[in-house]
């Protein structure tokens, strides 16, 4: 297999094609292939069984609420952490990664803890009827922590590289603070918070160890996708569970495209 | 200028897809050997690996140094024990997908028999071991509140409105279909046609707000959350759970299931390893006495009956009057074809819950 | 540029102890407590509860040391690996304009998405006894699955999109200006890219590294389903947490994963000093 000598340019994009081929593309088209094995009929029932569809919508949903939410607050945690200083800012900067640090086992026993009925919040909740650990809330906080970094993380570098003379000027020439930040500061940023909504869309969408410990795992309820493929493993259906996971993949690959090329036009519109 | 020549040099390798290819490979082998590396160190005396579900660590603990010993004096050898503990399912998916066992310690016959299936054991493997490959027991409890407020006794007040059942979900955890079987158990022994019994195990379904991941999520839920007014486990699972400082008041029904964990040797491994005599030596140990002292201390039934008559196991482990095996009713796969399969009675009573 | 520094400084002085910076402040601490810290705080207290000493006597068991050692490992061998890949990867679409980059992008996105449990699935696919190439390894004897190495591709499928998602868009707000001047005057590809792109990028690629090895070394689902979970050979951090909870030694998991968060905050450190080395250069220069 010899490949012409291409200019340099073209290293990054060997290196890429290269590594994603081995670690990706050749591993999702054995995941195909695996879910190929089942017949069509059996793949449609096993991937449009009412259990199925209502785990997808759980699934989903409650991580597009989850990420949008994260995409609030979190471009609010990037903000406070670069333009402001206080006391304990070092700790808290830290303190963000955490929930990458930690097992997933470890951040859904302790959520589904503080979060229960007699836990320190779920306590407070109680006397007003909500419940959370055990419910689909409670998927969505296991939700929340596991990706509260990535939106972070992502606005945190562009905020630190934007130069603040744009928004000098906008004072000097008048504008509010709040002007400023909505027609100035806020289109740049919102590539890297759409990214970190993605991101954190993501990896709310695959979540398995947190939030099968959170959810009370009821079909109908809070029975997340994820969790109903390592029921068909445990049930040595591997055929069944890259069903399931491709159905998973095909719709995580739609949905982020959506949010990228919301992106990708937000952009183009901000130029 | 210095920095520019290497640049060229690293160019050459990347610029070619096989190049990277072959730093691709060459990452493998890196971490292949460096594996290998610590894997030497077994190399002058004898090395066996264990597979097992999770809570038999606590006997194995002290059993593994008695057999090391043991073996030692017998055979002037050090055996090196690798032990992996997991999921009951996930072990068995682990073996058949290449986790390299010689010895699989497993909590349902089921599992053995996919072994079986996948071909890394041979036919005739329950009789290669006493007790038909059984070596440790268990049976179903009920555990319940202090005071058992709801006076729950027995699985008929499972079933009872406003009674909130803690139970694992026998689709994520394989080894919880034994607390279905339990309760299919205690349906047909009082009298009831499949029909009613469906509907029996249907009702106390319906009162289980959580399907736990497995016995310690269930466990915890019960215990740590405070959820529910009943639990069912395993009753070794509770008697460990007691030991480590969750203690609440349990029953042990008097219809109940024989919940047996099975072990046997993975042949086309230890065919492979040649270390068959240490392997049946020490599936061998696991039936003495000390090693099913050490298993009725960590909450298992003992399969010794010497053992079982000690004054303290008959305390430890109140006697079932009427006790059911998987085989009363057909065998593993044909409990898992009426109960669990697609379709079966399982996915029948979760949709009839929406 | 530097030289408008310290009005900036007196600016945000001011700025910071004005009331909308307080209720800004305010609701950020609020929320991270109630997602994070306070979650966060019940590992420590479920990790103390028994007193210091057995915490630290957890610590020095040799079950766990070993997975503290294998985690690292693993972290060392895969961070380098995505880094060099996230920069390409960055690199390839910041710099180029082709249709269909949402949809790479989306592709560079799917490692995330992909359940923990599929992912180990994959690489089981390929390389299990059952597998593409399980019949070939088996033959040739080359332990890939429940081995190191199955461990570090597992790792590295689900740190993949890391360096490259933080690295882009701070690598696309830079702009290339500066790049083709440097070009221009005469400079190759390295130079550019080492004394022009990098210091632009620093942030971006300092934090995707970060993130890269903060989720090596807590990866759970991935490498459970591949490592085989053999205590002191493939078991690492997160196993051994998994582990000790499921043998209802629930102090231990805890301090284990006491212990996880503590490597992550001495990476966080590490960056500290990083940081405040590079920005003392910079005001030098």
């Amino acid at each position: 297999m010899r490949f012409p000598k291409l200019p340099p340019i073209s290293i990054p994009w060997r290196i890429k094609i290269a590594y994603l081929t081995v670690m990706l593309f050749v591993p999702a088209i054995a995941l195909f292939a695996k879910a190929a094995t089942a017949s069509p009929e059996r793949f449609w029932r096993i991937a449009t069984s009412p259990i199925a569809l209502s785990a997808y919508e759980v699934t989903f949903v409650t991580a597009l609420g989850s990420a949008a939410i994260n995409g609030l607050f979190g471009t609010l945690i990037a903000w406070v952490l670069v333009r402001y200083d206080f006391p304990f800012k070092r700790f808290i900067e830290a303190s963000v990664d955490l929930p990458f640090a930690l097992p997933t086992s470890v951040a859904g026993l302790t959520i589904a803890t503080v979060y229960s009925t007699n836990g320190w919040i779920g306590s407070l909740l109680a006397p007003f009827g909500i419940r959370i650990s055990f419910t689909r809330l409670g998927v969505g906080i296991a939700m929340l922590f596991i990706s509260l970094p990535f939106v972070v993380r992502t606005v945190q570098p562009v905020l630190k590289e934007m130069e603040k003379d744009v928004e000098e000027a906008a004072w000097s020439l008048g504008a509010s603070q709040m002007e400023t930040f909505w027609r100035v500061t806020l289109p740049p940023l919102l590539p890297a918070i759409l990214t970190g909504i993605a991101l954190g869309f993501s990896r709310a969408v695959g979540e398995y160890g947190s939030t099968v410990i959170v959810a009370s795992n009821t079909p109908f309820r809070d029975l997340i996708a994820p969790v109903l493929i390592f029921q068909r493993l445990e049930q040595y259906d591997y055929a069944g569970a890259t069903v399931i996971g491709v159905v998973m993949l095909a719709i995580s690959l739609l949905l982020l495209l959506v949010i990228n090329l919301l992106q990708a036009w937000g952009r183009r519109y901000a130029n | 200028m210095v920095q520019q020549r290497s640049f060229f040099q690293w160019r050459k390798v990347f610029s070619s897809f096989r190049g990277i290819v072959a730093l691709f490979l060459v990452a493998i082998a890196a971490s292949v050997s460096l594996s290998a590396c610590s894997a030497a160190s077994g190399q002058r005396g004898v090395e066996l690996t264990l597979v097992s579900f999770a809570v038999t660590k606590a006997a194995n603990v002290e059993i593994i140094p008695k057999f090391v010993e043991k073996w030692k004096r017998e055979h002037n050898q050090i055996v090196t024990i690798n032990e992996s503990y997991g999921g009951s399912g996930t072990q068995t998916r682990a073996v058949i997908d290449g986790l390299e066992a010689d010895v699989v310690h497993l909590a349902l016959g089921l599992d053995v028999k996919k072994i079986e299936k996948a071909g890394l054991i041979d036919a005739g493997w329950e009789k290669e071991a006493p007790n038909n490959g059984i070596v440790t027991k268990s049976v179903a409890t009920i555990v319940t509140r202090e005071g058992n407020p709801k006076n729950i006794q027995n699985w008929s007040d499972l079933t009872r409105e406003g009674v909130q059942v803690i139970t694992a979900d026998p689709r994520t955890s394989g080894v919880a279909r034994w607390n279905f079987l339990a309760l299919w158990n205690a349906a047909k022994q009082a009298g009831s046609d499949p029909a009613k019994a469906e509907e029996f195990v249907t009702q106390v379904y319906r009162n289980v707000p959580i399907l736990a991941r497995d016995a310690r999520e269930a466990s915890d839920a019960f215990f740590k959350q405070e959820q529910g007014d009943a639990l069912i486990n395993y009753e070794n699972e509770i008697i460990l759970a007691s030991q480590k400082g969750l203690t609440l008041p349990y029953t042990v029904p008097n219809v109940n299931v024989s919940i047996d964990n099975p072990i046997a040797i993975v042949d086309k491994n230890v065919n492979q390893h040649g270390n068959r005599e240490v392997v049946e030596a020490f599936v061998k140990f696991l039936y003495s006495p000390e090693a099913q002292t050490e298993f009725a201390k960590a909450g298992f039934r003992p399969v010794n009956a010497e053992i079982a008559q000690a004054k303290e196991f008959t305390e430890k482990f109140p006697k079932v009057a009427e006790l059911a095996t998987a085989q009363d009713y057909g065998g593993w796969n044909t409990i898992q074809q009426k109960f669990f399969e697609d379709g079966a009675m399982f996915d029948r009573i979760q949709t009839a819950k929406q | 540029m530097q030289t408008n520094l310290p009005s900036v400084a007196t600016e945000a002085k001011s700025r910071s102890m004005n009331w909308a910076a307080i209720a800004l402040i305010g609701t950020a601490i609020a929320y991270l407590a109630l997602v994070l810290f306070i979650p966060a705080i019940n590992v420590f207290f479920q990790a103390f509860r028994l007193g210091v000493a057995p915490f630290f006597k957890n610590l020095t068991a040799s079950d766990f040391t070993s997975a503290v050692q294998l985690t690292l490992i693993i972290a060392l061998i895969v961070v380098p690996i995505n880094t060099v890949f996230g920069l390409c990867a960055a690199w390839a679409i910041a710099r180029h304009q082709f249709r269909g980059k949402a949809l790479v992008i989306s592709i560079l996105d799917l490692p995330f998405a992909i359940s923990p449990v599929v992912a180990g699935l994959m690489v089981v696919l390929l390389y299990g006894n059952q597998g593409w190439f399980g019949s070939f390894l088996q033959a040739t004897d080359i332990k890939i699955i429940f081995a190191l190495p199955g461990m570090i591709i597992a790792t590295a499928f689900v740190t993949l999109p890391f360096v490259a998602r933080e690295v882009i868009p701070v690598l696309e707000e830079a702009g290339a200006d500066q790049e083709e001047a440097a070009r221009t005057l005469g400079a190759n590809d390295w130079q550019v890219f080492w004394r022009v792109t990098l210091p632009n990028i620093r942030w971006g690629l300092l934090y995707g590294v970060i993130l890269t090895n903060a989720r090596a070394m807590g990866e759970f689902g991935a490498v459970s389903v591949v490592s085989g979970n053999i205590a002191r050979k493939t078991q690492t951090l997160p196993l051994f947490v998994e582990d000790a909870y499921k043998q209802y030694a629930t102090q231990s998991a805890f301090s284990a994963a006491v212990l996880l968060a503590l490597l992550a905050v001495v990476t966080l450190v590490l960056k500290e000093i990083l940081e405040r080395k590079t920005s003392i250069k910079q005001v030098e220069e």
